[in-house]
């Protein structure tokens, strides 16, 4: 923003003869002077706005330290940066001088003195400007610096630690009881024809990690032994079969079953499974059948896996090698 | 009117109010595209709609298994066994707990069922209920499945050219169903029989836990239904009674699963209780439900509202003051 009333400072007449003299601005020019009609008012909301910018910043850096819920982080967030920006918004349309302003063509260069005039009379003038909103600069420069510094927390935790082989297996191992969510073993009268249920290994059902990897259908679609397609020809006794629940394409949790059309489907992107071929994508963009986990029947007539899945579960990874 | 074009926030104003109102009357229109769905593959014959589609099944796939005595529909610890003496034969008439009990339809029902049947039924199904190629064989299907398809109106169908038979308003009343499912149960004899369950003492938030791991999946979390795969749909839960929640849970009808051992009956009512009570009369906490129909509706309004106000409130930093 140029101002050029602030030009020309008085008794600077060699330069000042070549072209019409241009008042020197007052503060009090009716320019310069704020927007509102109540600066001191419009001040005492943009500091209020900085200030609850500053305390949302703090709410969220410490919710983000206690882990809590998404929902409170965001609104702290946001409701920090609102805060801020509407300051800095009105700080500027309010506060601000606003023009029009006006600027009569005259030689580009100035001499060294008036250059030097310039500069005395920006620090003079500016600085006298400024420093009428030291508190609402310093507010502004708190509010910001927090924000840079609380906004480091999420790069700092994603930077370890490394995933392990967490990707590579899961917790189903030679013999693992299958128990329901509720840690009830699977019987192999629990389920008849065309029933579903979502199975655990025994010790894992209500775990995060259970919940995450080991989660399984385990489908009834017969009362005869089924083989699902060569090579599984012991994987489902009198008919049970069971499937990773956690979708090939994008991890989510593939429970709908539809008894007739022995079709499995992922609810997020409709990848389609065909249950009675091991779960092979019949439709949608899941990549890969479902990894079907070999069952057997112990001698109480309780359901286990004869062994781990074999491969990894879930959506494919970089470091994935089997296929 | 100048005055008005000159206002710089009329042009964005009238631009969010024309989308707003074009997007109500999308949803509006499109309120019965479930119920289109049902059409989409209808002349593919996908088999759901087709009882000898010649699709190999290995032996014993799909054929029911109802005939195995109930305990595992709510009958193994069944606290409840009421006989009564038909024909000099002891036979049980009732069974279940405090939770649900499921009865069978008094025998004085068979004779006037068998008169419906052959009235509204016996032209797809057979006279002995024997099925034929358009409709299943429906002896030893229990009376619960009977009484469910024919309280829904979802039978008798009016085509067959459908993919699912959708809910209707039933041709036969209640007890026209129950004397249909006596005759139909009196051809063989079977479980499940017709639940009636006790909702007093249901846990309301138990019956929502169990609704999100098993129900959810297809029928969405808020019971509005959704679209399956060829065509076929889950239907919406707000019109169902607690009696037909039951007996669609022990039975699966059509492409739905049985819950048999997985579920017993204090949690089968549970379930019950809070389809009956929360899905049907939700709270909607955050102010708006928006229809219950999940990203579309809300991410229409999270647009409008959102990007519109955003838009607005550049106006307001840009304009001068």
């Amino acid at each position: 923003m140029t101002d050029v009333r602030s030009g020309q400072p008085p008794g600077d007449g060699a330069a000042g003869a070549a072209r019409p003299s241009v008042p020197v601005a007052r503060l009090d020019d009716p320019h310069l002077q704020p927007a509102a009609r109540h600066p001191r008012r419009v001040e005492g909301i943009v500091a209020l706005s900085f200030l609850v910018g500053i305390v949302c910043f703090g709410g969220f850096g410490g919710a983000y330290w206690l882990n809590a819920k998404p929902w409170i982080i965001g609104t702290f967030f946001g409701a920090g940066l609102l805060a801020l920006g509407f300051g800095l918004a009105a700080w500027g349309k309010y506060l601000m001088a606003r023009g029009p302003f006006v600027e009569e063509r005259h030689h580009l260069a100035g001499s060294a003195a008036e250059r030097d005039a310039m500069a005395a009379a920006l620090v003079q003038r500016t600085g006298a400007v400024v420093k009428r909103r030291r508190v609402l600069g310093g507010l502004f420069a708190a509010g910001a610096g927090l924000f840079g510094i609380v906004a480091l927390f999420p790069l700092l935790r994603s930077l370890g630690p490394l995933p392990g082989k967490i990707f590579d297996v899961t917790n189903w191992r030679r013999g693992s009881r299958l128990v329901d969510s509720n840690g009830r073993p699977v019987h192999v009268d629990t389920l008849e024809v065309g029933g579903i249920m979502t199975v655990f290994p025994e010790g894992w059902q209500n775990t995060d990690e259970g919940q995450a990897v080991d989660q399984t259908v385990l489908i009834r679609v017969s009362t005869l032994d089924t083989v699902t397609r060569p090579g599984r020809e012991t994987w489902g006794p009198q008919g049970y079969l069971a499937y990773s629940k956690v979708c090939t394409h994008a991890g989510c949790p593939v429970g709908l079953y539809e008894q007739q059309l022995q079709l499995l489907v992922c609810p997020c992107h409709q990848s389609m499974f065909d249950v009675l071929d091991g779960a092979v994508p019949r439709f949608g963009p899941a990549p890969r059948p479902l990894p079907q986990l070999p069952l057997r029947v112990d001698r109480s007539g309780y359901l286990r896996a004869q062994r781990g899945y074999g491969q990894p579960v879930g959506p494919g990874f970089f470091e994935r090698t089997t296929t | 009117m100048t005055r008005l074009l000159k206002n710089r926030f009329a042009l964005p104003a009238a631009l969010l109010v024309a989308v707003g109102i074009g997007g109500l009357l999308s949803f509006a229109t499109g309120a019965g595209a479930q119920g289109g769905q049902a059409n989409i593959s209808s002349g593919g014959g996908v088999g759901a709609g087709n009882f000898n589609s010649g699709v190999a099944l290995p032996p014993g796939v799909g054929s029911p298994n109802y005939l195995g005595g109930p305990k595992n529909s709510g009958g193994a610890n069944s606290s409840i066994r009421v006989y009564a003496k038909v024909d000099g034969r002891r036979v049980l008439v009732a069974y279940g707990d405090k939770d649900i009990i499921y009865k069978a339809p008094p025998a004085s029902f068979i004779a006037a069922g068998e008169a419906l049947f052959a009235q509204n039924c016996a032209s797809c199904h057979g006279a002995q209920a024997e099925g034929s190629a358009i409709a299943p064989n429906l002896v030893g299907v229990g009376p619960a499945t009977v009484d469910f398809w024919v309280s829904t109106g979802r039978m008798p169908a009016t085509t067959t050219n459908t993919v699912q038979a959708e809910r209707k308003p039933p041709r036969l009343d209640a007890t026209q169903a129950l004397e249909v499912a006596a005759w139909v149960n009196s051809l063989s004899p079977a479980v499940p029989y017709v639940p009636y369950p006790n909702l007093k003492g249901a846990n309301v938030a138990d019956g929502a836990d169990l609704f999100a791991l098993n129900c959810a999946a297809c029928h969405t979390i808020t019971g509005l239904g959704n679209a399956l795969a060829y065509g076929t749909f889950a239907p919406s839960l707000h019109v169902a009674t607690a009696r037909e929640v039951a007996e669609a849970i022990r039975t699966g009808p059509a492409n739905m699963p049985r819950f048999t051992g997985n579920l017993n009956d204090a949690q089968v009512r549970d379930i019950v209780a809070y389809v009956t009570d929360y899905i049907q009369h939700p709270t909607n906490i955050g102010g708006a439900g928006l229809g219950g129909v999940g990203p579309v509706a809300e991410g229409f309004v999270a647009l409008l509202v959102g990007v519109g106000g955003l838009a607005l409130v550049s106006y307001w930093i840009g304009d001068r003051a």
